[in-house]
């Protein structure tokens, strides 16, 4: 207990009463942090951190060492819990606040938005403090809520001690307030681009609902907006009717590389290569099935043949499948093996015989 | 068809020998069930002597992958003849197991 030798009679009274409570303040602690997890959970936002502890008793002699006398009893320290929720973006403090509005009782009184307390030509210390109660009654715990960027500012403000013994230069403590300036601007900037990119892919969204697909630059975005309109299904299920198969759904997410490395750049790109090899695709399907009793396939097989077609028609030969397969299954010894097995395949389509023609 | 299930280096590994077809399908499906509850363990399907494999082997396969995923696992496939690789090819799933 030498922690306590520098408090005063008062300060000894309220760290006694802090002990007493510590096993109902880590209870409080614990419950508002999962009232709060799950809340955000809820509203699916997603945050960088949520922390949450009980205060330090060496914290706490600290700052009963300096104004214990500004503290009647130990309901008065507001901060003994505390919690902090940290997001990737500014507009989301105000999303986090209003869900903990929602799911808290706060003490107006206490609470303080330090976002409002500087000046127009100020800059420095960023973030929402709520003092609150869980609704089924308790202590008072405090809530703040920042950015990313406004924690690493705070952060390294306290790790240098701007605030301690020795008082700090002019010079310097401008300079703080000219980094807190930039994380400010940075943190706009940042929420502005999101808008930006959201607004984006919405617009190509829509473009791709709305069949405008020469429009559409094909990006993983786009692309799994496209795949929602299910552009493999027919000629999947043409393929499965060759031995009445199963399509087992798997992603085709990994098809966006091959599609790309056959420059396809566009949507309607993508639509057109359909169009044009579908019928071709389930010629070489039917060759290699139809021998077979395989009565599954994969959601892929549809795109898989139509990129074998494809490369096949614009002369890429055997070299040019190996490269294909390369890209779908990883560069294995055993895609020259699977190269030369589809060009001995595809030897009888009608296809190769125009291809060889020109 | 015969199967051998040993851990070895942390990894569950089956050795499968034969041919699975229809016939041994079920069989083997119940000769490769520890792989289900295999504690995080990653799973290696060593096919070295694999002769084929019929749609009622893939889907031991597809069953056994879709339960190593859920639990965050990976399964690769050890060493299978051109045979059996070029059916997963026609398949389409060659790209959905890890070769090694």
């Amino acid at each position: 207990m030498g922690n306590q030798v520098n408090l005063d009679p008062h300060g000894e009274m309220l760290l006694r009463q802090y002990r007493e409570l510590y096993p109902t303040l880590q209870q409080l602690a614990d419950e508002a942090y999962n009232q709060l997890c799950q809340a955000l959970h809820e509203q699916g936002i997603y945050v960088t951190a949520i922390e949450h502890r009980v205060k330090t008793e060496k914290s706490l002699i600290g700052k009963l060492e300096l104004k214990g006398a500004k503290y009647k009893s130990i309901d008065d320290i507001t901060d003994l819990v505390g919690l902090r929720v940290i997001t990737f973006y500014s507009d989301e403090v105000d999303k986090v606040a209003a869900i903990a509005k929602r799911i808290f009782d706060i003490d107006w009184q206490e609470s303080v938005d330090k976002r409002k307390l500087h000046q127009l030509d100020s800059f420095g210390y960023n973030s929402l403090h709520y003092i609150c109660r869980l609704h089924s009654g308790s202590a008072r715990f405090e809530l703040q809520m920042r950015t990313a960027l406004q924690h690493v500012w705070s952060t390294i403000e306290h790790d240098t001690g701007y605030k301690g013994v020795v008082k700090i230069p002019r010079e310097y403590k401008r300079q703080f307030s000219r980094l807190a300036g930039m994380m400010e601007l940075i943190d706009d900037e940042f929420s502005r681009l999101r808008v930006v990119l959201t607004d984006y892919r919405r617009q190509m969204l829509a473009l791709v609902k709305n069949g405008k697909l020469d429009d559409v630059p094909l990006s993983a975005e786009t692309f799994r907006g496209y795949l929602e309109l299910h552009p493999f299904d027919r000629l999947n299920k043409r393929i499965a009717a060759v031995n009445q198969a199963e399509v087992f759904p798997v992603s085709m997410m990994s098809y966006l590389p091959v599609l790309e490395s056959l420059g396809l750049e566009t949507l309607g790109d993508v639509q057109q290569f359909i169009d044009e090899n579908s019928d071709d695709a389930y010629q070489l399907a039917l060759s290699q099935l139809a021998i077979t009793d395989l009565d599954i396939l994969s959601s892929n097989t549809a795109l898989q043949y139509l990129c074998l077609v494809h490369v096949l028609k614009h002369n890429g030969g055997r070299d040019g499948l190996k490269s294909l397969y390369n890209i779908i299954n990883g560069e294995n010894d055993a895609n020259g093996m699977l190269a030369d097995l589809m060009m001995e395949q595809a030897k009888t389509q009608p296809f190769m015989r125009q291809v060889n023609l020109t | 068809m015969n199967v051998k299930i040993e851990e070895i280096d942390g990894k569950m590994v089956a050795i499968l020998c034969g041919s699975l077809d229809t016939a041994a399908a079920a069989e083997t499906e119940k000769a490769m069930s520890p792989l289900n509850d295999a504690n995080g363990k990653d799973i290696i399907i060593d096919c070295t002597d694999l002769a084929y494999i019929s749609s009622a082997g893939l889907r031991i396969f597809l069953g056994i992958l879709k339960n190593a995923q859920k639990q965050g696992r990976h399964v690769y496939i050890k060493s299978i003849n051109d045979n059996v690789r070029s059916i997963f090819t026609i398949t389409g799933f060659s790209n959905i197991f890890e070769f090694i």
